[in-house]
């Protein structure tokens, strides 16, 4: 019984595994999808204001960039999928922004 | 002379690097960032394993398969420095400069990692036989740094991207490992301490 307990809990990071990736809860957005102005609307926006980006995917309802701000940090972004508006920054998970 | 099994060994252990290298090549500074995670799990799993080597032995002293891998520990804790080493590398190349490297380095997801490399430093650079006889009975006190370098590991993973339960499943394991180890010990003691105030 305890070698099962024990084989159990060494299986736990492959349980973590197999979960696809799931939202991480850092921040999120609830806007109806039809509103979307889409990711290259938002890469194209914040390129314009100084922005590098070098991905760019959906994250709890919200659009996640990775990518390099204006000031020259590595940092990953959220923002609103209807606004556009920047509503997260952080860096190495060190948050550099939060939008009050 | 090194066995057959064991060259093997180290270079089922350096394929995924010369992979890593291999994409790293074709790309600019920048995106080398999306090598850093993938490099830096490789070590933090090597890691886990080699740390688990010992207790598992303890657990399951018959089974082959642990019986076969604690005879490779050295060369899984090497590997675990090495792909630590290159994941800094990348870091640094994909940085490109001191100032930038600098301004985040307050960052506790970032000092963390700087500071888990520190203390694999010295593990690696002592794993030769020799090294192991220089130091003598230090060489075991040195090699336990491997514990707090396994704890700032997590402590990096778990806090440089928003990535905490991976990191959590992947170190539970090896938590439970040592809890099971500590309550054997303390659970030998006991039985120890009834045998003599028996007598």
């Amino acid at each position: 019984m305890r070698r099962l307990i024990i084989l159990a809990a060494l299986a736990a990071p492959f349980a973590a595994l197999e979960t696809p990736a799931a939202a991480t809860g850092a921040m999120t957005c609830n806007a109806p999808k039809a509103k979307w102005k889409g990711e290259p609307a938002l890469v194209k926006k914040i390129t314009a204001e100084g922005w590098k980006v070098r991905k760019s995917k959906v994250d709890g309802g919200c659009y996640e960039v990775y990518g390099t701000d204006p000031q020259g940090n590595r940092v990953e972004a959220y923002f609103h999928p209807v606004t556009l508006e920047k509503l997260l920054v952080s860096r190495r998970g060190e948050v550099l922004f939060r939008k009050k | 002379m090194r066995s057959r099994s064991s060259w093997l060994v180290w270079g089922l252990l350096a394929a995924p690097a010369v992979w890593f290298v291999s994409v790293a090549e074709g790309q600019s500074a920048e995106d080398l960032e999306s090598l850093l995670h993938p490099t830096g799990e490789l070590s933090a799993r090597l890691l886990i394993v080699a740390l688990a080597l010992t207790p598992l032995g303890k657990l399951f002293p018959r089974a082959r398969a642990v019986r076969w891998l604690l005879g490779r520990r050295r060369a899984i804790g090497v590997a675990a420095f090495g792909y630590a080493a290159l994941h800094t590398l990348f870091y640094v190349a994909a940085m490109g400069s001191a100032d930038d490297m600098l301004a985040e380095l307050g960052a506790t997801g970032i000092w963390t990692g700087w500071a888990a490399l520190a203390l694999l430093a010295p593990l690696a650079l002592t794993s030769t036989d020799r090294a192991q006889r220089w130091l003598r009975s230090g060489w075991k006190r040195l090699q336990r740094l491997a514990y707090p370098a396994a704890v700032l590991t997590l402590a990096h993973w778990a806090l440089v991207h928003n990535d905490t339960w991976t990191a959590v499943a992947h170190f539970a394991p090896l938590a439970l490992l040592q809890i099971l180890r500590v309550l054997n010990r303390s659970g030998a003691r006991a039985g120890l301490n009834e045998r003599q105030s028996h007598a």
